[in-house]
């Protein structure tokens, strides 16, 4: 709708990638990685429980290690590395200080693969998200993990002020939203949490990280990427700027407020839990807007979904964001919270807000700017087509074994409360213990392990896919799309 | 390739703030302002508006984490670690002692001593933060001693053969002195192993000229009872040199003896804070929670089989530096675990093999709690638990225990929520 004005001397800028490179293809290798993590514990730890037992192996020093690697090096780093791809393009200038993201992007693969690759040897942090260690050895993991983060929103401010086109897109407001909010997030989270009062302060401040993690620091990097490459992939300007807007300020009043909702019933002020339980209901305005107008932008040409793999993932992507919005509000609800909380329903939601949402958005914003920075075509579509199949019947498979086993526990504990008096509600707990609704959980636990084998089995063709795009074939024909600023 | 960086003024590209575009700024400006309301309401203010945030919950509470923990030592090196010793830090106008006599112990003191000890029938327990101790009757006393213990064994016989139909227990009486060691601080046997805590919060007197602790003028204060001067011997097993406690041995001179590698005594303080980091490190939080929720089938989780478990409340968690409140059970909540599972033991088998002593259990082992019995003669294959195990055992037992104090532990009835009346229906939330 509408459009840039200053589209003459888009042609002329050429694009260096070579920080992008240095975000993107590490990250690719860790998205596997990670996952095979997550199959090891899924197995490990529940199907056969602590088959392989010992100290550097069970399931409380290998989950951080998956959890780290997915949202650290692979989610958060596959993010970066997409908007060092979109944030030049949009502005229409060659990156700012191209050599100092090369020296961020040193320190950043340093700090975080040293520090992930720590838990097994017992230097979790101890908070939930910010298990990262303050020290290995003489080595400050966190304060080079921040140092790299502050150069990069160094190198992406100065980018954005030195843009040729006036007009700056809905994906770079999300940008600079998110280079503001994860400067003070991850500061609060990492650092300012050893200084507030110990107990139940500590415990606010950690969900405040926890929640702006997912709120403010993946869900704006996963809308600018939709936002961007959705408009690319399928050839079609965005629906409505004025929409986007919305979602975009929507999000910057709406997500700081609502991390006390983790405590619902806990041990936390009741005025705070009412505060998070209203802020999380209006979370339906930016969710809402920003699905539909990825819908209303496809709904021109509904044909381009069953043409592109990439399409595919982000318009499958957009779905699970629908679900992941219309879930977490509802589960701040304190009487369905008093069902799902604590359960693996949670465990589900997690993994379709980064996994079925926002990684599928950096899937397909990478299977657009890969080939574009490499100038090849991607190596073959037919596995874009089975990496994207095998992806969402997983996917719903593992999803779907989490919520129904998580919310059929929720209603076995809940069950323990049925009668009038202490006696009774103790006469159920004898019927039913504790540790029987968690054996109870063993086929759903199968499943999800089942689903992601599955996953995981599409991401390494996708991997494989790349890889020989990136290395097999000799330049080919392909060249970036010229107009970059007229079609969205 | 960076020709704009060539040519820093041409129009659009150079680098200064007026080119910052309006909309750019009002970007920064409105997030940040944003931003910052939300973290002045829900980071900085609540600290502020709830004092449960930041207050103990009780003097008990304070006074076991402040001054117990600090002064309760524990070792397992002793006879390479098969039996627990607990050593208590005494200080002059610091610790309270109290000197009470039971029906089998009775104590002998000088005149001037007199007034410390609490006799048989005494209604008002007495308390000083003079440093005294007692010992076996030495000089005079022993004579003394040894007559009374006659006569009182004689009665004892005596009310046996009296009354042959009525049950009537025969007793060893057992005489102690209580004198002055004139030091300034000492260490004392604990043989109660410091489970469970001397705690008065009636009937009590303070026998100083004035009170040099905060912690003495509180409603309730945590006491030492009978203290015995700890003393240790050294023992050989063939070329390896040990220790175990003596009543004639030499007594432990200083702190850092005491904390030495000989000895190896650490805090319970330290300890609990190691078992902090260790449930940290471990990941235990990934799978337990530490709340007790304001849910029914929480309360009955946690509950005793007679009382329900009172929810957790802010004021629980303020000596920790991490809280781990938890997003998931795999395993069952621990925030009740002292009160539920009680036992050293217990404990011990659970983590040498969860799936044994909890059937249907997923937990991991944690073997690494464990070192090897070094002179491979137990019966059993388990480990003996090395300091790690302490840690996080006696972390553990912080957890449920601390609320309120024993004499009004939720556990037996007394519970301030009133948690049973309120889901009973019997009594209403306003």
């Amino acid at each position: 709708m509408v459009t840039t004005t200053t589209t003459t001397n888009t042609s002329a800028t050429t694009y260096d990638d070579s920080a992008a490179k240095l975000f993107l293809y590490p990250a690719i290798l860790f998205l596997i990685i990670g996952m095979s993590f997550g199959v090891f514990i899924a197995f490990n730890a529940f199907i056969f429980p602590d088959y392989f037992a010992g100290e550097y192996i069970h399931f409380g020093r290998v989950r951080p290690v998956h959890v780290g690697t997915v949202t650290l090096l692979w989610l958060l780093s596959v993010d970066i590395g997409l908007m060092l791809y979109f944030v030049p393009r949009l502005c229409g200038v060659s990156l700012w200080g191209q050599k100092i993201a090369l020296w961020a992007g040193g320190l950043w693969w340093f700090s975080l693969i040293l520090g992930v690759n720590s838990f097994p040897w017992g230097t979790n942090f101890g908070w939930e998200y910010a298990e990262l260690p303050t020290w290995i050895s003489w080595i400050p993991i966190k304060v080079f993990f921040t140092i790299a983060w502050l150069l990069m929103v160094l190198v992406f401010f100065m980018t954005i002020a030195r843009r040729k086109f006036e007009n700056m897109y809905v994906s770079l407001w999300y940008s600079m939203g998110t280079l503001i909010w994860t400067t003070f997030t991850v500061f609060v989270g990492s650092f300012v949490i050893n200084w507030v009062p110990e107990g139940i302060s500590r415990v606010n401040v950690s969900w405040f990280y926890v929640h702006n993690l997912v709120g403010l620091i993946y869900t704006p990097m996963g809308l600018a990427t939709a936002y961007y490459f959705l408009p690319k992939l399928a050839n079609t300007p965005i629906y409505s700027h004025r929409l986007s807007m919305i979602g975009f300020w929507s999000i910057a009043f709406i997500y700081a407020w609502i991390g006390t909702h983790h405590m619902i019933h806990g041990p936390i002020s009741q005025w705070m839990q009412t505060l998070s339980i209203v802020f999380s209901i209006w979370l339906f305005i930016p969710v809402w807007t920003v699905v539909y107008n990825l819908f209303a932008t496809l709904q021109s040409d509904w044909a381009k979904y069953l043409q592109s793999a990439p399409i595919r993932f982000l318009m499958m992507g957009n779905i699970f964001y629908l679900i992941t919005c219309v879930q977490g509000p509802l589960m701040a609800l304190r009487n369905v919270n008093e069902i799902t909380s604590k359960t693996d329903w949670v465990i589900g939601h997690s993994h379709i807000s980064l996994y079925g949402t926002f990684t599928f958005f950096a899937i397909s914003g990478l299977y657009y700017a890969i080939p574009s920075i490499v100038k090849k075509p991607l190596w073959s579509n037919v596995l874009a087509d089975w990496h994207f199949a095998l992806n969402l019947w997983g996917s719903i498979l593992f999803l779907f074994s989490l919520w129904v086993g998580g919310f059929l526990q929720g209603l076995m504990w809940a069950n323990w409360a049925n009668g009038d008096s202490f006696a009774e509600f103790h006469a159920n707990i004898t019927r039913l213990s504790f540790v029987d609704t968690v054996a109870l959980m063993r086929p759903w636990w199968i499943m999800r392990g089942i689903g992601g084998i599955i996953i995981l089995l599409g991401n390494i063709l996708f991997v494989v896919n790349l890889f020989n795009t990136i290395i097999l074939k000799a330049p080919d024909k392909v060249q970036e799309p010229v107009a970059e600023a007229v079609r969205i | 390739m960076n020709k704009e960086q060539n040519e820093p003024h041409e129009q659009g590209n150079g680098f200064s703030i007026h080119s910052l575009q309006f909309s750019a700024l009002l970007t920064v400006i409105g997030v940040i302002v944003l931003f910052s309301t939300a973290v002045i309401t829900i980071l900085i203010a609540p600290s502020y508006i709830d004092s449960s945030w930041t207050s103990h919950s009780s003097p008990y509470q304070a006074q076991m984490y402040e001054i117990e923990d600090p002064n309760i030592y524990i070792s397992s090196a002793s006879s390479h670690g098969l039996d627990l010793q607990y050593v208590r830090h005494l200080k002059q106008d610091f610790t309270l002692l109290a000197f009470k006599e039971s029906e089998e112990m009775r104590l002998l003191a000088p005149p001037e001593l007199e007034k410390y000890i609490t006799k048989l029938d005494g209604k008002t327990l007495k308390l000083t933060s003079r440093l005294l101790l007692i010992r076996e009757p030495q000089d005079h006393f022993k004579e003394i001693a040894n007559q009374r213990r006659a006569e009182l064994q004689k009665q004892n016989t005596a009310l046996i053969k009296a009354e042959p139909g009525k049950v009537v227990e025969k007793i060893n009486y057992q005489f102690m002195e209580l004198y002055d060691p004139k030091k300034n601080e000492l260490f004392a046997l604990d043989p109660l192993g410091a489970i469970i805590q001397n705690w008065v919060d009636e009937n009590y007197l303070i026998l100083d000229d004035s009170v040099k602790q905060k912690y003495h003028s509180d409603k309730g204060v945590i006491y030492a009872i009978n203290p015995r001067e700890y003393r240790v011997k050294q023992v050989r097993f063939g070329d390896i040199v040990r220790w175990r406690y003596d009543p004639e041995g030499m007594p432990v001179k200083s702190l850092e003896d005491l904390q030495g590698p000989g000895l190896d005594f650490h805090s319970r303080k330290e300890l609990i804070y190691y078992g902090e980091h260790i449930y940290a490190i471990e990941g235990c939080w990934y799978c337990h929670t530490d709340q007790t929720r304001t849910l029914i089938q929480d309360v009955v989780l946690n509950g005793s089989d007679s009382f329900p478990a009172p929810p957790s409340s802010p004021n629980e968690y303020i000596y920790q530096k991490i809280t781990f409140p938890g997003t998931r059970r795999i395993g069952p909540d621990l925030s009740r675990v002292a009160v539920k599972r009680p036992s050293r033991d217990w404990h011990k088998s659970h983590f040498w093999s969860p799936k044994t002593a909890s059937a249907g259990s997923i937990m991991p082992s944690f073997r690494h709690f464990f070192d090897n019995d070094p002179r491979g003669t137990g019966k059993s294959a388990m480990g003996i638990p090395n300091h790690e195990f302490e840690a996080i055992f006696q972390y553990m037992m912080t957890k449920g225990t601390r609320i309120t104090p024993p004499t009004q532990a939720w556990w037996l009835g007394n519970d301030p929520v009133q948690t049973k009346e309120i889901i009973e229906g019997k009594v209403k939330i306003r």
